[in-house]
């Protein structure tokens, strides 16, 4: 019984680190540029959700639900900033500019929030309720089905989206070769603003999610990016599946090896694995389905 | 906006005083304290209840001493700190609140000494006062005398005999670890069960389960605050029903604001103090002065540096003028504060009691459960 809750736990866990991982590979799959602010625009939408709980009429029925489409929204709107200031004006320049650059935004973010909210852990609202379900023994949260059900949606929305909608294909036009999607007649700019909005969103949502369960801080950015880069790491850069599966890799050593052995052990494994994997497929599990400038 | 208006009058509070008397300058019964701590990065939260306690302390300055001060940020890179302690040395300085991070602390130190300027820290890094630097004082308790109270509690008034202990893998986990190891080893005490938890981990129903195969008969953590409630919070979903006697992050207000009331029933933790218990009128005023300048919950880590910022200005209005002198004070003198009464062992170490708090599943507030005073044995005939 407690393998499964153990599963439970790790799916919920390993659904969250795709959605910020995902959002991680949007903005690398159209700009080829890595986008280092993407564990602070996590914590970003943690707090977010924090700070517009209170605000939000019918708060207290639905919560999260209520809350969640807000804070996507704002989240895009913050990814249209970020792409505006810290991308758009260096897109010519070399990739290291844009690596600082976003960087520089993450710090900005950290300390901006440090700032307005303090140093504090929070928790922002549940999505559906704060409490556990008794499922013969098995103790779920309520949130941990939450985040592997919005996960699985925004994950299939996305699939959607680029396989079958007209934005989709001069999206991934865009991602494949922005000076042949320019030269198609796709608006190159408005689809890497998209892009950025739809990351940031991404990371939003996680954060929102996380943010109930596992709390959120100023500076808890940092340790999501370096998962997402691994998730991506091990999945194949510009993987979409990829970036899912190695989340969910991820999400097994921190619950599922852990509960075995200890959490450093666990650590150290996943780190080998990852350099297993560089060395005996460089491209990634699933292959690498973008050309990677940066 | 709150947070932010906070700041904004903390930093408005630093332009007054710095303003108030012209730089480099010293009267008889002025004094000079930098607030030199970390606002930024992984140690925010207790390097701003350390600023925050600093700034009381010179806000209610003893009649007929008038103080100078600035705050300044030091972040959590000893370079910021060394920067900043050097930013400060270049006026007259009476002491210096100086940062609760051992990194930060064990570069200011040489620097210190150069300048010859007490630092005044709540830093628990036990080396900081082991390094046979004068210049140095803690006045908050180190893990030798925290988690010495920690582990009696545990055995000798809970009667438990078979301590899980779980700790994070951080310098500040790995030294609590091992002094309660050597605490239960004097009570005869084996623990069933160690584990180190990353800070990054995020799901701690692992560790939880590994530890309860052992057949605990007590949880013993020494977790940062966003763990300790993640752990508690869990072990609560999961009606675990072995009692939880947690490090001294569970004390802090912040910690226990994650947490319902009902998931804190019967969790206890050691601490300095735990000044939003009340127990004394003085406390009570702390708290309550606290509260109105910062909208926050003071913390020991507060309480702590607010006494050791009280005991260098005590110094100067009893005629300390040098920076020199006022370490004399506080390396022979003794202060009584509103945690506890401190008084140097030799090595600057000024504090050397520790309470343990205890949470009644009603509230977020806790109530002292057993005070351990003199604990090292070290400083004997203390007040308390």
């Amino acid at each position: 019984m407690i393998t499964l809750q153990l599963l439970v736990n790790g799916l919920a866990l390993g659904a969250a680190y795709a959605l910020v991982a995902l959002g991680f590979v949007l903005v690398l799959n159209a700009t080829a540029a890595v986008n280092f602010a993407q564990g602070d625009l996590v914590m970003a939408g943690g707090l977010l959700g924090v700070a517009l709980a209170p605000h939000l009429p019918g708060y207290l029925p639905l919560p999260g639900l209520l809350l969640l489409p807000v804070v996507l929204v704002l989240m895009a709107g913050l990814g249209l900033l970020l792409a505006a200031a810290a991308y758009l004006p260096l897109r010519r320049r070399p990739p290291v500019a844009v690596f600082i650059s976003t960087i520089a935004a993450g710090i900005i973010l950290q300390n901006g929030a440090s700032v307005l909210f303090g140093p504090e852990p929070r928790a922002a609202p549940p999505l559906l309720g704060g409490g556990t379900l008794d499922l013969g023994g098995l103790v779920v949260a309520e949130q941990s089905l939450a985040i592997i059900a919005v996960a699985a949606l925004l994950i299939a929305g996305q699939q959607w989206l680029f396989g079958r909608t007209q934005l989709g294909r001069r999206l991934r036009a865009t991602a494949q070769d922005p000076e042949m999607a320019r030269a198609c007649g796709v608006p190159v700019t408005a689809m890497i603003l998209i892009t950025f909005a739809l990351g940031t969103a991404f990371a939003g949502a996680a954060g929102l999610l996380l943010a109930n369960r596992y709390f959120v801080t100023p500076t808890a950015g940092g340790d999501l990016i370096l998962k997402a880069y691994i998730a991506v790491t091990i999945g194949g850069w510009g993987s979409v599946p990829g970036a899912v599966a190695g989340a969910l890799l991820i999400a097994l050593f921190e619950v599922g090896v852990s509960s075995v052995l200890s959490y450093p052990v666990a650590l150290g494994l996943l780190y080998a694995t990852l350099l297993v994997i560089l060395v005996a497929r460089p491209q990634g599990l699933f292959g690498e389905a973008a050309r990677r400038r940066a | 906006m709150r947070r932010f208006l906070s700041i904004l009058s903390a930093t408005a509070f630093s332009a007054v005083f710095s303003a108030s008397v012209p730089h480099g300058a010293a009267l008889a019964g002025e004094a000079s304290v930098p607030v030199l701590v970390p606002l930024t990065g992984f140690l925010s939260l207790e390097g701003t209840s350390q600023r925050n306690g600093a700034v009381l302390a010179l806000k209610d300055a003893p009649a007929g001493v008038a103080v100078r001060s600035e705050v300044i940020d030091t972040g959590t890179s000893p370079e910021a700190a060394v920067t900043a302690l050097e930013r400060a040395a270049g006026g007259k300085v009476t002491a210096v609140a100086a940062s609760m991070l051992g990194t930060q602390m064990l570069a200011m130190l040489p620097l210190a000494q150069d300048y010859k300027i007490p630092l005044v820290t709540v830093s628990g890094t036990a080396s900081i006062t082991e390094q046979g630097n004068p210049w140095v004082f803690r006045f908050f308790p180190g893990d030798a005398v925290t988690k010495e109270a920690h582990a009696r509690y545990v055995a000798e008034e809970l009667g438990k005999k078979r301590p899980a202990v779980i700790y994070q893998t951080t310098a500040y986990g790995q030294s609590g670890k091992a002094h309660l190891e050597q605490a239960f080893k004097k009570l005869g005490v084996e623990p069933v069960f160690e584990e180190g938890v990353d800070p990054a981990a995020k799901d701690l129903l692992p560790v939880l389960t590994k530890a309860l195969a052992a057949k605990p008969d007590v949880l013993v953590l020494h977790l940062h605050s966003g763990p300790t409630a993640l752990f508690i919070r869990q072990a609560a979903a999961n009606g675990v029903a072995v009692p939880i006697v947690a490090g001294s992050a569970m004390h802090q207000p912040s910690t226990a604001a994650l947490l319902e009331p009902a998931e804190l029933k019967g969790v206890c933790a050691e601490t300095a103090a735990s000044p939003i218990s009340g127990g004394s009128p003085e406390v009570e005023a702390f708290t309550a002065a606290y509260r109105a300048a910062f909208n926050a919950e003071p913390d020991a880590f507060a309480l702590g540096q607010y006494d050791g910022i009280r005991m260098v200005l005590g110094a100067v209005q009893g005629g300390a003028d040098s920076a020199d002198a006022v370490r004399k004070v506080l390396s022979a003198g003794t202060h009584q504060g509103l945690a506890m009464t401190y008084k140097s062992d030799g090595k600057g170490n000024m504090a050397h009691s520790a309470v343990i708090v205890c949470y009644d599943g009603a509230s977020r507030v806790p109530a002292i459960a057993k005070r351990y005073d003199n604990v090292t044995g070290v400083v004997t005939g203390m007040v308390k």
